[in-house]
């Protein structure tokens, strides 16, 4: 069971960047926090001094997830739109190719971790809707012997359209979530949808629940991958999928540069124009650096139990789907 | 792997207050956070009309410390763990499993509480 180191984080969150100093945005510089103090090191005997990474920056555990908190309640309402300029539009083929991945059939029980607005549990309804279309369809066409009436009723028959699937999309910020929310009620999602304000490190879900966990361009910002990847494992049924959508270490040198280059110039600036908001930005693309590479993800997630697992590079290696199961 | 209630009364009760590992200064902050975040919950629901919570839910959801499940209640909309006795309150219908958002039950509504168990 994880310990709740994360009391210390909430604390931070609720003081809020104190120590941050406001306008120190120089563009075409990377450095985004001022080199004052490092952030609250534990002061007590007792504690070893954990530290960890936000971007470039060292911080203590504790501080991490506040600031992770703070860079997406700021991010949230121009969340989707930075994606799409950011990716080109990209990202929607990424999210786009894991659901093609994890081909659910109706019935599945997806719980989408770190899925704040949505886009994956989205998708994943639209494809158990249609494939359910499809298995009726199929089945009404085998029967041949059916009166008008009875196909009539079949075709009626709008109470379970998604054929028992269901999406929990659990976050750990209420701001990415509402927006979240908001989309669902404005796109017309309403059944097999379920929203949850939860840590991923101490997910409030009972073992074995679930056939499908996904976490897209989340498990970065995660404090502790490790408690993460072991929740992971602990609530899903046994058989069920792993799935990791996150970006990674591209392979391919002249690729590597522009991506560089184009993470690092052109992304902070993007998001001060936009959203007004360069470090925000600056953090996101100084964690990816940070994330580690295929292979050593692969061995963390087989460390946590999954087996079987793979993963398969998009684009060059920007992004990568990792895959496990629990056997 | 299901954790001890013992173990995991000791480990919830510090979280709650907030004691590990922080400076006096620090740790007077972080108790007066905890007692000023409730009451910015309060007002984000009289802002907003409280929505529906679908009870379905209650087949998924446990508490994150004890992965015990949870008993709804309406009026204060919240989940209860009784065993712990916390509760995690429901904003705009989404629950809040957030450890840290775990209140005490029996601090704050020990009249109500022995009313209803007599």
């Amino acid at each position: 069971m994880a310990a709740p180191s994360s009391w210390g984080l909430w604390s931070f969150c609720c003081r809020g960047w104190s120590r941050v100093l406001p306008g120190c945005r120089l563009p075409g510089l990377r450095s985004s926090w001022p080199r004052g103090p490092l952030g609250a090191r534990p002061l007590s005997q007792e504690k070893r001094a954990t530290e960890t990474h936000f971007g470039f920056e060292t911080v203590s555990e504790e501080e991490k997830g506040g600031k992770v908190y703070q860079v997406f309640e700021s991010v949230a309402k121009k969340y989707d739109m930075m994606n799409d300029m950011m990716s080109l539009g990209i990202h929607r083929i990424w999210k786009d190719l894991l659901l093609w991945k994890m081909r659910p059939f109706p019935g599945t029980q997806l719980l989408d971790v770190a899925g704040g607005t949505g886009d994956i549990a989205f998708r994943f309804l639209n494809y158990v809707q249609a494939q359910h279309q499809r298995k009726e369809k199929r089945q009404l066409r085998a029967q041949q012997n059916l009166s008008w009436e009875e196909i009539a009723k079949k075709y009626q028959n709008e109470e379970d359209s998604l054929g028992g699937s269901h999406v929990m999309v659990c976050d750990i910020n209420k701001e990415m979530l509402k927006i979240g929310k908001q989309k669902a009620r404005a796109q017309g999602y309403k059944a097999g949808l379920a929203w949850v304000l939860g840590d991923a490190e101490e997910l409030p879900f009972d073992d074995d629940k679930f056939d499908v966990y996904t976490i897209a361009f989340g498990i970065r910002n995660v404090t502790h991958i490790d408690r993460a990847l072991q929740e992971a494992h602990r609530v899903l049924k046994p058989g069920g999928r792993f799935l990791c959508l996150e970006f990674s270490q591209v392979n391919n040198p002249l690729v590597s540069r522009l991506y560089d280059v184009y993470s690092f110039q052109v992304i902070p600036v993007l998001g001060e124009v936009i959203a007004g908001d360069w470090k925000s930005y600056q953090y996101l693309v100084e964690s990816i650096r940070q994330f580690p590479s295929q292979e050593e993800f692969k061995e963390m997630i087989e460390d946590a139990g999954f087996q079987k697992v793979t993963y398969e590079n998009l684009t060059s290696g920007i992004v990568a789907i990792h895959s496990g199961f629990k056997l | 792997m299901k954790a001890v209630p013992s173990g995991v009364r000791s480990r919830l009760a510090s979280a709650l207050r907030g004691t590990r590992a922080q400076p006096p200064a620090v740790a007077h902050r972080c108790v007066h956070a905890s007692v000023s975040r409730p009451s910015s919950d309060q007002s984000e629901r009289t802002r907003e009309p409280p929505r529906a919570f679908d009870p379905a839910l209650l087949d998924f959801l446990v508490c994150p410390f004890s992965k015990k499940p949870l008993r709804y209640e309406a009026s204060p909309n919240e989940l209860i763990n009784e065993e712990l006795e916390i509760a995690y309150p429901i904003i705009d219908g989404i629950p809040n499993m957030i450890p840290q958002a775990a209140r005490m039950t029996h601090q704050n509504k020990k009249k109500k509480w022995s009313s209803i168990s007599g």
